[in-house]
């Protein structure tokens, strides 16, 4: 055990993220299940650990506003939200990435209403994945404040300067206590130097308008693209952040987090912390003789379609997990590594969906233990499956009981 | 890899104890995760936590569906289906149970079977500290024992979680002399982790369409919050004493529950059904005319 690590949540984890990065600039709003790290962060203004202004504002739209305001000024930014909130700042989103302003936005997943809930999907997170934010997914505590920090530094490298969104789990990360090393501030400091940015500086002296209308779509058109652009340079600046990070903290984060592949036949693609258990199916199958791995997606914006072309080309079979659900389509990521593997010669014989832990539904072993059975036996018939709902008997016999109660159970008074 | 469930009532202590104990185990070296779930807080409603402990990384994450010690902070959850006290436990899952009833009473008034230990930690408390109050401490230390960490690491972990929570000094060290009585009152056991018999695969079952009457989120059935009763909630009780009562009304103004009428003398009164045992009634009386009762166990509350 490394002496310096120490017990903490993923909220607590992203907080020191932002305390780490020394951030000017934290405007907030609380909602369930990232409140703590606003909370956490108002009280490290208040006590000076901290030399940032914190402001709470009226509403997410409202602090995705002057989040992106502050950053376009120079200012290092950090914010934070989760679910409806993310949504209720949707707008803004798509301003400020066409701003081209590198801060950092923290999403705790949450599912959506209707009907509310408290507890994580991705439906949130991945809703945003066209706004022009790039979008890292962690797994664990610590790769929440590690990935702060290499956010941090690609959103503010010249070739990228788009703000960068760091996703987390609700309740299994937010609220989950485990071991996080703490980078020291002289390596954050060799990682990750003050933020000194050419092309920003709007101040009261020097006006200037930014995100101005145009009309006629040529335009428009040529700025779109350089998001575009700008995200995909995101790839190379990625690995090169990753590598930077690895030399001078000691862990190393690929794009794509690969999970005992190496001679897997059949391979279950998942995000987030939940792929911690998906990891933990994988080896309970290899010790049943199925020859199976996890491929983990963490840089989600942009798409590392090379990468992950790598990683499932010539297997068997390919499943995908997707924690969100598009009605009237299916599996949000489903379709994104289907059409990346499309061109490839070597393409998985089959590739099953999956829509699994909606509203933070408990994966269950034996979840994980159907999905294994009816990839494998999709990789020899060579025809795909899906979407398939995990949801079992038992729960369909629950809700039945619970239709019962709201509907058909009168008072009787 | 270890793990433990615990199973309280809001404002128990049931997600602090698992911290006591997530941190105990790290102390001494342990790999170990802690989390809570709950819904919209609510004093009084079932809460869960979970830790887990190990010499490797984790790789599991949220709840724990094989429990090896199960934490029960108050006995009428066993009998409560949304608290799923019971799930998942086996003939090799320990159960402690904080009541003052023994374990063959226990039995006898709930499914429980087993290996079972049980120690009245709620009237430790009452009698040491003079009023009613979390427990946290004592279930971890308990817990803590019953997973054979060393009673210098509980003592370091209660100090950082109650510390954390920001309690004073002499509260923590209140907490943590008894803490340690209930460390040295619990025998300690012999747990079985290690590898369960696999699971079988999910038996899984896609609904169907049914029409949006049904398959939107709503509740026709009528109002029916006036016949659940939310009796089984408390742990304590708030009794009225007339005769210091002012009928300032202020119980009436603060309960969040709606569970205290007026009487026609202007008196209020407290109507147990809906009453959940928050006792914000007694926190704001300022004659201290609403006392407070310990539950029966096993009681018809």
């Amino acid at each position: 055990m490394n002496q310096a690590s120490q017990m903490m949540t993923g909220n607590l984890a992203a907080a020191w993220g932002a305390r780490l990065a020394d951030v000017d600039y934290v405007p907030a709003f609380p909602i369930t299940p990232q409140t703590e790290i606003v909370e956490t962060l108002s009280k490290w203004c208040a006590g000076g650990e901290l030399n940032a202004r914190f402001v709470t504002l009226d509403s997410e739209h409202s602090m995705m506003t002057a989040a992106g305001a502050a950053s376009a000024t120079g200012a290092r930014v950090f914010t934070a939200t989760s679910s409806q909130g993310l949504l209720h700042a949707f707008e803004v989103l798509y301003t400020v990435a066409g701003w081209r302003v590198p801060f950092v936005l923290v999403n705790v997943s949450r599912a959506l209403a209707s009907p509310i809930t408290l507890e994580p999907d991705h439906n949130d997170v991945l809703a945003a994945r066209d706004s022009g934010f790039l979008q890292i997914h962690a797994e664990t505590c610590q790769e929440v404040v590690d990935s702060i920090l290499m956010a941090y530094r690609i959103a503010e490298d010249p070739r990228v300067c788009l703000p960068v969104m760091v996703n987390l789990d609700g309740f299994v990360l937010s609220f989950t206590r485990e071991p996080v090393v703490l980078p020291e501030p002289a390596m954050v400091h060799e990682f990750l130097p003050p933020f000194r940015p050419a092309h920003l500086g709007f101040k009261a002296s020097a006006p200037h308008a930014l995100g101005t209308a145009v009309v006629g779509g040529s335009i428009y058109t040529y700025f779109r693209h350089q998001i575009h652009l700008a995200s995909m340079n995101g790839l190379a600046v990625y690995d090169e952040a990753a590598a930077a990070f690895e030399r001078i903290c000691g862990r190393r984060y690929a794009a794509i987090d690969g999970y005992r592949l190496d001679d897997a036949e059949d391979v279950l693609v998942m995000t987030n912390a939940s792929a911690s258990k998906g990891k933990a199916a994988v080896d309970a199958a290899r010790e049943e003789g199925r020859r199976v791995g996890l491929l983990r997606l963490r840089l989600i914006r942009p798409w590392p379609a090379e990468a992950i072309r790598d990683a499932l080309q010539g297997r068997r079979a390919v499943a995908v997990l997707d924690q969100n659900l598009a009605p009237g389509q299916g599996g949000i990521l489903f379709q994104e590594i289907a059409a990346c593997l499309y061109h490839e010669a070597l393409r998985p014989r089959a590739l099953c969906s999956f829509i699994g832990g909606l509203g933070g539904k408990n994966l269950s072993e034996g979840e994980f233990r159907a999905i294994f059975e009816q990839t494998a036996e999709a990789g020899v018939r060579g025809k795909g499956i899906g979407p398939v709902l995990l949801y079992t008997e038992a729960e369909h016999r629950e809700m039945q009981q619970m239709q019962y109660l709201a509907h058909e159970l009168k008072t009787g008074r | 890899m270890l793990s433990i469930r615990f199973h309280g009532r809001g404002g128990q202590g049931a997600k602090t104890a698992s911290r006591i104990v997530g941190t105990a185990a790290f102390l001494e070296g342990f790999t170990a995760q802690d989390s809570p779930i709950y819904g919209a807080e609510r004093r009084g409603a079932p809460v869960a936590a979970f830790t887990r402990i190990a010499k490797k990384p984790i790789r599991e994450r949220g709840l724990i569906a094989r429990p090896d010690l199960v934490v029960v902070a108050d006995a009428s959850l066993i009998g409560d289906p949304s608290a799923r006290v019971l799930d998942g436990v086996d003939e090799r899952t320990v159960l402690f149970v904080n009541s003052p009833l023994t374990p063959d009473q226990l039995r006898a008034r709930t499914s429980v079977s087993g290996r079972l230990t049980v120690l009245d930690l709620t009237d430790l408390a009452l009698k040491q500290f003079g009023k009613r109050g979390a427990i946290s401490a004592l279930l971890g230390a308990v817990a803590g024992r019953l997973a054979g960490l060393r009673p210098e690491s509980i003592r370091e972990a209660i100090v950082r979680e109650l510390t954390d929570l920001g309690l004073t000094a002499p509260v923590i060290e209140r907490n943590q002399a008894l803490a340690m009585q209930c460390f040295e009152a619990v025998q300690p056991v012999t747990l079985e982790p290690g590898p369960r018999a696999p699971v079988p695969s999910a038996q899984l079952r896609t609904p169907t369409y049914d029409p949006p009457t049904r398959g939107t989120a709503g509740i026709t059935a009528g109002p029916n919050s006036a016949i659940r009763s939310v009796s089984g909630w408390r742990t304590f009780r708030p009794v009225l004493r007339p005769d210091l009562c002012n009928g300032c009304w202020l119980c009436f103004a603060s309960c969040p529950e709606g569970a205290i009428t007026i009487k026609p003398d202007g008196k209020p009164a407290v109507y147990y059904p809906h009453c959940k045992g928050c006792l914000d009634c007694v926190e704001v009386c300022p004659t201290d005319a609403m006392t407070v009762e310990r539950e029966p166990e096993g009681a018809n509350k």
